[in-house]
């Protein structure tokens, strides 16, 4: 490795867990420290710097002042990796789109005079890729530290990483777990994006979609499944609502 | 002969297990609950043992070839400096049924055959196997009608619960004999009680709820009469794509290999993990075409793979009856009983070998296979603006010792392995060549090596051209792309002073996307002059920009320019190597010319992975690209649906 990239890491609307997964790395952040420079990480540091080669943004987009933000560093960065459900997928915060905006503000500020003040100013969520074009994801709600290294020394070796494009089923079955479709409960799983280790499942609860879902899901195959199990079809697409709302707009790769 | 069978309570049973668990030789597993189901796990005391489960979760396969596994640890600054991973420790295994036992017994046939997986073998010697009878039927299994319900040998030793209180132990091998007369006391079985055991085998078909309407001798007959039939389509259209039928079968071996590097970037691991072929990407390659993409393929070529693939290949059904992809596939179309009784009402037919290669194909490397050897970049030349030419050297001198045709594993550790025609001809020399187009994470990293620097080197593998067949015959070379790679090693043999004589008279027809696309230019300008030679190129399209005074067209445009009244059609032996969509068109203006099919030979290109027949990835139908090819006799392979379509 002659030069190392420099690294930023961004935040927008967000818990900041996916941000503390890679803080969390303890002692191996010093690993990470050795292989790239990062030069801006407001969870961990203060300084920060405009020039970076790969930028990891956190976060879904909510106001036309993120879209600008965002743009700003996607002109920036050689390489943007979207970080996090709600980077790759608008994730949680995306349940806010069954409403209009006008509504969830009138709801959450009543009548608190926040008019024309830009940073109440709200459209409907986005992905990262709804707004700029992503070259790679690291998915998650939160992200898998293993997954975060396999991307980051990848980007670092300058090789394209390889992120699973099957269903956490199969991981699921690694792990040999008994299905939860066989104790009645309801899993996203077969529809679901693994690379997470079936985490869920594997402690007991249902996956919830956090990955994003892949290719074959919401078709027919999954009516069957549901009719299997004598489980309603009205409530897995309400489960899918957690994380997937609205899916069809955005579509991670 | 009788197999010593001896009798135990039950109380002595837990005292034998416990005497197990308490001498640490060996890492103790047995057959536990894990909530409404079973697995095997980690014994720690002799009352978790269950006997009574019906079926486990995953199949013990899970101790000879893990889910994830490390095959060596690297280090990037030492390249070379690679550490084949150390084995487990010895295990003894209990409560393994029958289906389960003859699972394993074919998957030796597969991983112990001339190309012997090391670490399969070292797990399979460091093992102790005491199975269980089976006492309660799953639900889903079908074994009875598998005739794998009962098995005769290999176990070491197999518990039978015969009453209440008493078990049978069946001595199966030397060391279960040992293993038992150490730790614990049975009384010799009288007559009766052998007569019992033989009762409860007997009887126990008719336990089976799910019964098989078509005889398993059948069912590769049924397949391959029906290899178009709607009910593919029908069936896979429910299918949810998770491969879950794969992962939880004992029968099932396919792998995917990938590289773990640490986040210091110093060190790395090769990692190998469990692949399934209904995954949309097992056979993806670089370029981006997926070999088998629809589901409705996919989903075939499991059951081909077990009723017929691999049958005709190694004589047994890859399916022992346990019924766990049926429990497994949420939209349950996975089951093999389910599948082949709706089968039965199909036609059937004689002929069952049409999807697969009779013949016995020699095996390129023997021995240990997935180590690589180190070489050492001698040259590297660019050779255009996409191609690149290697000059390797293998560090322990020994010439490489191939036909053309063959290929080899080239590994740069922490990026992974990829496979390459090698495209200079056999030599007595260690110096050989590759050509590298630079596709994905390999293959970009390779062209960034400079002299000096080391790769990894498995092979040769597959099967190369037999040169002494061609002698005597006219030859005709149709390359398309880097087909012209191996194709290369192949014409300089040919041109070589010291056998051209054996050769008749020769044509090259060579087709590039790009005029820039072209490779070995200067090569062709030696081949235009060798006597009796015609040599004809053509380019797909040419920008303004480029320089090209020759032929624009696709290749199949050159065969007009092959002069016919001089072309001896039944004594030309034609050799077609390039990218997929060109074989079609290609063969048929051969056969136009009148060159008869065993005449034509090709080379297949397919994901590969372990290039031994082992991780599936390569397979066409029935053959294994890597094993029986890359290179064929069209006549052999002309049968085979996915090889052409
Ligand atoms: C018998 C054979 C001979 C070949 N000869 C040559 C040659 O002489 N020169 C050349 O440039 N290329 C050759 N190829 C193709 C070359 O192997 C692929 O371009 C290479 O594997 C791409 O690897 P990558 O890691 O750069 O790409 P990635 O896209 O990163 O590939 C990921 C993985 O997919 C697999 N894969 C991808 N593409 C292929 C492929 N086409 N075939 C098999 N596996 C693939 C590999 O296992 C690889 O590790 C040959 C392939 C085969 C099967
Ligand atoms: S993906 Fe989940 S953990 Fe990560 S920032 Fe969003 S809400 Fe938090
Ligand atoms: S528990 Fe969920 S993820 Fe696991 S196999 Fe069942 S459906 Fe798939
Ligand atoms: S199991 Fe599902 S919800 Fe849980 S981490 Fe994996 S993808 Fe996310
Ligand atoms: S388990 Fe069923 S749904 Fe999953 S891949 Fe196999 S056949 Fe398809
Ligand atoms: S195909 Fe199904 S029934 Fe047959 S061995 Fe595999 S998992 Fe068992
Ligand atoms: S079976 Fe592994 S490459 Fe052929």
């Amino acid at each position: 490795m002659s030069t190392k990239p420099r690294v930023a890491v961004f935040d927008f609307a967000d818990c900041e867990g996916c941000e503390l997964q890679i803080a969390n790395l303890e002692e191996e952040i010093l690993d990470l420290l050795e292989i790239v420079d990062i030069v801006s990480f407001r969870e961990v540091m203060k300084e920060h710097s405009d020039e970076y080669d790969i930028a990891i943004v956190e976060g879904s987009i909510m106001r036309p002042m993120d879209e600008k933000r965002l743009k700003y560093i996607r002109s920036k960065a050689k390489i943007l990796v979207a970080l996090g459900a709600c980077a790759t997928i608008g994730g949680v915060n995306k349940i806010r789109n069954q409403w209009m905006p006008e509504e969830v503000m009138k709801d959450v500020y009543g009548n608190a005079k926040v008019k024309g003040n830009e940073l109440f100013n709200v459209n409907k969520t986005k992905a990262v890729n709804e707004v700029v074009p992503v070259d790679y994801y690291i998915h998650g709600c939160p992200i898998d530290r293993d997954e975060f290294k396999h991307v980051i020394t990848a980007l670092a070796l300058g090789k394209k990483p390889e992120i699973p494009t099957y269903p956490v089923c199969v991981e699921c079955k690694k792990n040999e777990n008994v299905c939860l479709f066989e104790r009645g409960m309801y899993c996203l799983g077969p529809i679901t994006r693994a690379g997470c280790k079936a985490i869920c499942p594997t402690n007991g609860s249902p996956c919830e979609g956090c990955r994003g879902l892949v290719k074959k899901a919401e078709t027919e195959c999954v009516w069957e499944v549901l009719e299997r199990y004598n489980l309603s079809y009205e409530d897995i697409r309400r489960r899918c609502t957690m994380y997937n709302y609205g899916r069809a707009e955005c579509g991670a790769q | 002969m009788e197999k010593p069978v001896y009798i135990v309570s039950k109380k002595e049973l837990d005292s034998f297990v416990n005497k197990l668990i308490a001498d640490q030789t060996y890492e103790v597993v047995g057959v536990q609950a894990k909530g409404e189901r079973f697995w095997f796990a980690p014994l720690e005391n002799a009352t978790d043992l269950r006997l009574d489960h019906d079926v486990t979760i995953l199949p013990p396969k899970k101790y000879f070839l893990p889910q994830y596994e490390s095959l060596m640890t690297f280090s990037l600054e030492k390249p070379f400096d690679v550490t084949p991973a150390s084995n487990d420790k010895p295990r003894i295994i209990i409560g393994i049924h029958p289906y389960d036992i003859i699972a394993l017994q074919q998957s030796d046939l597969v991983y112990l055959d001339d190309q012997k997986d090391d670490f399969y073998k070292k797990r399979r010697d460091n093992t102790l196997i005491i199975g269980s009878d089976i006492e309660t039927v799953s639900d889903r299994s079908f074994a009875g009608s598998m005739n794998t319900h009962t098995v005769n040998d290999g176990f070491d030793l197999m518990l039978t619960h015969i009453s209440t209180e008493t078990y049978a132990v069946t001595i199966g091998s030397d060391k279960g004999k040992a293993l038992f007369e150490r730790y614990a006391k049975g009384t010799k079985a009288t007559s009766q009680e052998l007569k019992t055991i033989e009762k409860i085998r007997r009887e126990l078909p008719t336990k089976y709820t799910q019964k098989l309407r078509l005889d398993k001798k059948k069912w590769s007959s049924v397949l391959v009469a029906n290899y178009h039939h709607v009910i593919w389509e029908e069936k896979s259209s429910k299918c949810v794509e998770c491969s879950s039928c794969t992962m939880v079968c004992p029968t099932c071996y396919c792998y995917d290999v990938r590289e773990d590097v640490s986040l210091n970037l110093k060190d790395g691991k090769r990692i190998r993990t469990w692949d399934g072929c209904m995954l949309r990407d097992f056979t993806k390659v670089g370029s981006g075409e997926i070999f088998r993409e629809e589901i409705k393929a996919r989903y075939r070529h499991r059951f081909f793979r077990k009723g017929n693939y691999l049958p005709e290949r190694y004589g047994f059904i890859a399916c022992v009856g346990c019924g766990r992809c049926g429990i497994a596939c949420l939209p349950d179309i996975a089951d093999p009983c389910k599948l082949f009784n709706d089968l039965e009402k199909l036609p059937s037919e004689k002929e069952t070998s049409c999807f697969f290669i009779k013949e016995k194909t020699e095996v390129g490397e023997k021995g240990i296979i997935h180590i690589p050897r180190s070489a050492t970049i001698k040259k590297v030349a660019q050779c255009n603006e996409l191609d690149t030419l290697f000059e390797l050297e293998l560090d322990d001198k020994k010439p490489l010792g191939h036909k053309p045709g063959q290929f080899v594993e080239v590994s740069v550790m922490g990026y992974g392995e990829a496979p390459f025609g090698i495209s200079s001809p056999p030599s007595d020399k260690p110096v050989f060549e590759i050509m590298v187009r630079k596709i994905g994470n390999v293959t970009s990293k390779l062209v960034s090596l400079q002299p000096g620097d080391k790769v990894g080197i498995r092979g040769p593998l597959g099967n190369g051209f037999n040169m002494e067949l061609f002698e005597g015959k006219n030859m005709l070379f149709v390359s398309g792309g880097t087909g012209m790679v191996p194709m290369r090693s192949l014409i300089n043999y040919v041109t070589d002073p010291k056998h051209r004589k054996k050769y008749k008279d020769l044509i090259i027809l060579y087709g590039a996307k790009r005029p820039k696309e072209i490779v070995f230019m200067n090569d062709v300008e030696v081949w235009k002059k060798v006597d009796n030679m015609q040599c004809e190129l053509t380019v797909d399209r040419c920008e303004p920009n480029e320089c090209w005074g020759g032929c624009i067209g696709l290749i199949t445009t050159l065969f007009p320019k092959i002069r016919a009244d001089k072309l001896d059609a039944k004594n030309t032996i034609a050799v077609v190597i390039g990218p997929p969509v060109m074989y079609k068109f290609v063969i048929k203006c051969l056969q136009t010319l009148g060159i008869p099919d065993q005449n034509i030979w090709v080379s297949l290109e397919r994901r590969m992975k372990c290039g031994v027949g082992k991780c599936g990835h390569c397979q066409i139908n029935g053959i294994y690209t890597c094993k029986e090819g890359p290179v064929f006799n069209y006549n052999q392979i002309k049968r085979l649906p996915e090889a052409f379509e």
